[in-house]
């Protein structure tokens, strides 16, 4: 069985390199938090890995796929659902997801379950007809979320996913995740939010400069800290320096 | 800055360093500010031998010259209102920093004052810079009175500025919030475009293509015609009259002050009822929900249909451009069926030229202006599909607008009709794929800016790819063999254009 991701020497250069030679692996069924400073790589690894941003070199496998041989097979398998929610506002959420169905060649008779039962479980059921211009956030991001599992991706990728949202949202956003996990998919997200990853995350990922710091799950994170009863931000700020420049 | 800060003067220094700033601001407007002062240097430049030839001129006051001025006056203050409503009515929405000043202990009336103030000032600017390359060796060259054009011009600006506050205002208490917007962009654009429609009302209905400045000197010439002596005031404040130049100062600041000062509450009041107002809250969607289709090519197309459907505002700007289609196809309609041959090649012509520049505003809007380029780029859809979804969707409602006059024409005058078919068709087609090769991506709300913000190069072949496929539906409509040499080029150049579509996203890419 191959593993969900595997990126091996990930190199992206802008002006200086942003991601760094990274390797990475998350296996298949797990819900993998990748954590870092501003600025560390995260984002920018996140969007090669969906298929967005060509890497300078190194590769990445989505289930055994090359991903930068093969995109159209290994986008097949995943979705993306960065933090400001891709949708648009004059369409409503059901249309919304007619036309992510359409991009991902879903059976048109599953498509329209799949919309009807992700809009239900997701409250917007009674909204499905009203156009997305007039959504608060937490609407919208339900909306993209709803977009994103439309196509049952076998991983998905959620950058910042519970960013602006209350705390209702917020507890649904995660309560499906955990669900997804649970059925099977694989799940990376990054967050600011280290309760959240501390919370779901069955291994956590740190990157810094572009470079895997550390990873493990939270026991073996905290061991490497050397805080054995600290929380994921000790470890966090420990780990990466950060917690250094804090005033104590 | 100068001023107190929170006086009138310091806010209205805060406008005027934004708008210079998104002047010139960034490398682009560097480009820009040297393009134009290249552009002034060599209009001023062309612009001495007519100042030269007119030193010792005196203008008569006699009217022909009174007409003149004063549909010259109207015709600038129409466009100017056009102008400073669109800017009112997207103030009352996109509203941008309003939040900011208006959560300031500042007055409303004093921020909504300085906004619409600066509104005048942009009006001003854009007709000040149009003239200045004649008025200024005019000044140098003996005419330094005729600079009175320019507080004129101000007091034009002034003027609209309050008239298009006060439009924007009636149609938001006429139809509220929610309609307010589009309504007043589509009236913009027809108030924009009225005088042209106007000059050309012959064109359209009667049996004379006559321009406006054409039908003033026929009027001119009627020995019946009597005008008042306030007529004749445009003029004299615009020759220097220091009486009539000082009333129309009086009566455009008057105007503005008053109307400001009238309606500046209530424009904030307006303005905050109008936040979400226009957003279709309880808006529900007409069309069949829940019609999956399971392919990429149909469920771009769509998709693509309800955002253009549903954006009124994005059309009525599109719209201000196929008015400007009417005369030529009415004057092509007309002589088709009256069989006046002589006129019918260079109607086609015109037809094929303007279907290439409208076929480039609707095939921006489908291809480059996506709002969620992230969800196509992660998706394993091929992108040649939904770049032709997206190009199909574009040129769909020009075929829609010129389907019936060109199947007239077709009718009435078969070469004719056929050969403006096949180039408005050519024109249109290669327009959106010279835009599908270099897309320029940008937000639906910046349709209008894009063109100040896209490249130069493909403006100009939009143009030329435009131009020589005119010429060769004229040469084709003529019966001329020479209708090969244009067809040719036209052909040589979208080859030469032509990209790739691994070409095309690696420009996208280099863009992100």
């Amino acid at each position: 069985m191959y593993d969900a991701l595997v990126v091996e020497d990930l190199t992206k250069v802008f002006a200086k390199p942003a991601v760094d030679h990274l390797n990475l692996t998350v296996r298949a069924g797990e819900l993998y938090a990748l954590l870092g400073p501003n600025g560390a790589g995260k984002t920018t690894t996140l969007r090669m890995v969906a298929g967005l941003l060509k890497p300078t070199s190194g590769s990445i496998r989505v289930f055994g796929v090359d991903a930068l041989a093969d995109p159209s097979a290994a986008k097949q398998m995943i979705a993306w659902a960065p933090d400001e929610p891709m949708l648009y506002d004059k369409l409503t959420p059901m249309e919304y997801l007619e036309f992510v169905s359409g991009l991902w060649g879903v059976d048109p008779n599953d498509g329209r379950a799949r919309a009807e039962s992700l809009l239900r479980l997701l409250g917007l059921w009674d909204q499905r007809d009203q156009r997305c211009e007039a959504f608060s956030r937490g609407m919208k991001q339900k909306a993209a979320l709803a977009g994103a599992l439309i196509h049952e991706p076998r991983m998905l990728i959620l950058d910042e996913p519970l960013t602006g949202l209350d705390a209702a949202v917020s507890r649904q956003v995660k309560d499906l995740l955990q669900e997804r996990v649970k059925g099977g998919a694989t799940v990376i997200l990054t967050t600011h939010i280290l309760e959240v990853a501390e919370r779901m995350a069955d291994r956590i990922g740190i990157i810094q400069a572009g470079r895997l710091l550390a990873e493990g799950t939270l026991t073996e994170l905290r061991e490497r800290a050397g805080e054995r009863e600290g929380t994921l931000e000790d470890v966090f700020l420990e780990l990466t320096g950060e917690g250094e420049a804090a005033p104590t | 800055m100068i001023g107190r800060p929170g006086s009138t003067i310091w806010l209205l220094g805060h406008e005027i360093r934004l708008s210079w700033r998104g002047l010139i601001g960034g490398r682009r407007g560097r480009v820009r500010l040297i393009v134009l002062g290249v552009l002034g240097v060599a209009f001023a430049i062309a612009g001495v031998p007519i100042a030269l030839a007119l030193r010792g001129f005196s203008m008569p006051i006699d009217t022909l010259s009174v007409l003149a001025a004063d549909v010259g006056c109207v015709v600038i203050f129409t466009l100017m209102v056009s102008q400073t409503l669109a800017g009112a009515a997207d103030a009352l929405y996109a509203r941008g920093d309003l939040d900011l000043l208006f959560s300031s202990p500042l007055a409303p009336r004093k921020t909504l004052t300085v906004r619409f103030a600066a509104l005048a000032g942009s009006a001003f600017t854009a007709f000040a810079l149009l003239a200045s390359p004649l008025m200024i060796p005019l000044a140098v060259f003996g005419h330094w009175r005729w600079l009175a054009l320019y507080p004129v011009l101000g007091a034009l600006a002034l003027a609209a500025s309050g008239t298009g506050l006060a439009l924007a205002v009636g149609l938001f208490a006429l139809i509220g919030p929610r309609r307010t917007r589009a309504v007043a962009q589509i009236l913009a654009a027809i108030i924009g475009a009225a005088f042209f429609l106007t000059s050309q009302i012959r064109t359209i209905f009667g049996e004379r293509a006559e321009s406006l400045w054409t039908q003033v000197a026929d009027a001119a010439g009627d020995p019946r015609l009597r005008l008042p002596p306030l007529a004749a005031w445009p003029l004299r404040a615009v020759t220097g009259d220091p009486l009539p130049l000082a009333a129309m100062l009086i009566v455009g600041v008057s105007l503005f002050v008053g109307v400001t000062a009238w309606l500046s509450r209530r424009f904030a009041a307006d303005a905050a009822s109008a936040q979400g107002a226009d957003t279709g809250r309880r808006r529900v969607a007409r069309g069949v929900a829940g019609a999956f289709t399971g392919g990429v090519f149909a469920s771009t197309l769509i998709k693509e249909f309800r955002l253009l459907a549903r954006d009124i505002a994005l059309l009525a700007q599109v719209l201000l451009r196929v008015l400007y289609l009417l005369p030529v196809t009415f004057l092509l309609l007309r002589n088709a069926t009256g069989h006046q041959s002589w006129a019918l090649p260079g109607g086609a012509a015109a037809i094929t030229f303007m279907a290439g520049q409208v076929a480039s505003s609707l095939t921006w809007i489908t291809v480059s202006a996506e709002e969620a380029p992230e969800l196509l780029q992660c998706a394993p859809a091929a992108s040649a599909t939904v770049r032709n979804a997206k190009l199909l969707a574009g040129l769909t409602p020009l075929a829609l607008l010129l389907a019936i006059p060109l199947g007239v024409i077709v009718v009435a005058a078969p070469l004719t009709g056929i050969a403006a078919t096949a180039g408005a068709t050519a024109a249109a087609i290669s327009a959106g794929l010279i835009n599908a090769w270099y897309p320029t991506p940008g937000k639906r709300s910046d349709f209008l800016r894009r063109r100040r913000s896209g490249s130069l190069l493909m403006g100009l072949a939009l143009f030329f790819v435009s131009l020589l496929i005119a010429a060769t539906t004229a040469l084709v409509a003529v019966g001329l063999p020479w209708a090969l040499i244009p067809a040719v080029l036209a052909g040589a150049a979208l080859l030469a254009l032509r990209r790739s579509p691994a070409r095309i996203a690696e420009a996208l890419a280099a863009n992100t």
